[in-house]
């Protein structure tokens, strides 16, 4: 299968089937059989999900006037859609995430709350972008195993 | 880092905030295990072993919160 890099058209843009048939699976319990085309099913249902949630939070976005799309406006979405109850674990998870990022071990244990955000923050910010950089690098790379 | 690439791929979303993906990450989560739990509801009231999508289709169907899933659905034969 040759993947040309320069034509990136919208139909490249979905989640990797390996992994989410191995979520898929983990969710249901352990003697469910799924059919193949409920399968791809599933993961259509999921890029979906995202491009609503992602269209929605930058109406909200944008109706507030700012030009990047906040965790706030994600979870305001998440409510208009009907999906508040999804709320709280979501803001659980970020809240978590959080918490990791910004208690950055180089900086030291001390930074992370009292000085505020700071210095902190931006080094978290640049490690996560690092991280994301990486993963996108991987993931371009390295999906070439079984296909 | 595969979330932030779809979201992307939509000409209108601007900038995104870092966290923004995390929290995406988890509803998708939150979602699919409440679509896959309904699905398997129905997919046992048939008496079936396997989900099928025509399952997933009726899901789609009896609850309103999915009806943005309608289209992608409605391909699946009854």
């Amino acid at each position: 299968m040759t993947m040309d890099a320069a034509s990136r058209s919208k139909e490249d843009v979905s989640l990797p089937k390996a992994t989410m048939t191995k979520i898929i699976k983990e969710m249901l319990p352990p003697e469910v059989r799924v059919a193949r085309d409920a399968q791809d099913l599933l993961v259509d249902c999921c890029v979906e999900f995202i491009n609503l949630i992602s269209s929605e939070s930058n109406e909200i976005c944008n109706k507030e006037e700012k030009r990047t799309i906040a965790p706030e406006h994600v979870l305001k979405a998440l409510e208009i859609l009907g999906f508040g109850e999804y709320i709280e674990e979501v803001h659980a998870a970020y809240e978590q995430h959080r918490n990791e990022t910004l208690d950055s071990p180089k900086a030291g244990g001390k930074w992370g709350k009292e000085a505020g955000s700071g210095m902190t923050e931006e080094e978290a910010i640049a490690a996560q972008q690092r991280m994301f950089a990486e993963a996108r690098a991987r993931m371009n790379s390295g999906g070439t195993q079984s296909s | 880092a595969r979330i932030k690439k779809i979201m992307q791929a939509d000409e209108e979303v601007g900038k995104i905030a870092l966290a923004t993906p995390v929290l995406i990450s988890k509803a998708l989560e939150l979602f699919l295990q409440d679509l896959c739990d309904k699905t398997y509801e129905i997919t046992l009231g048939r008496g079936a072993k396997t989900m099928s999508s025509s399952h997933l289709k009726q899901c789609v169907q009896t609850n309103s919160v999915f009806d943005f899933l309608r289209e992608i659905v409605s391909k699946v034969p009854d």
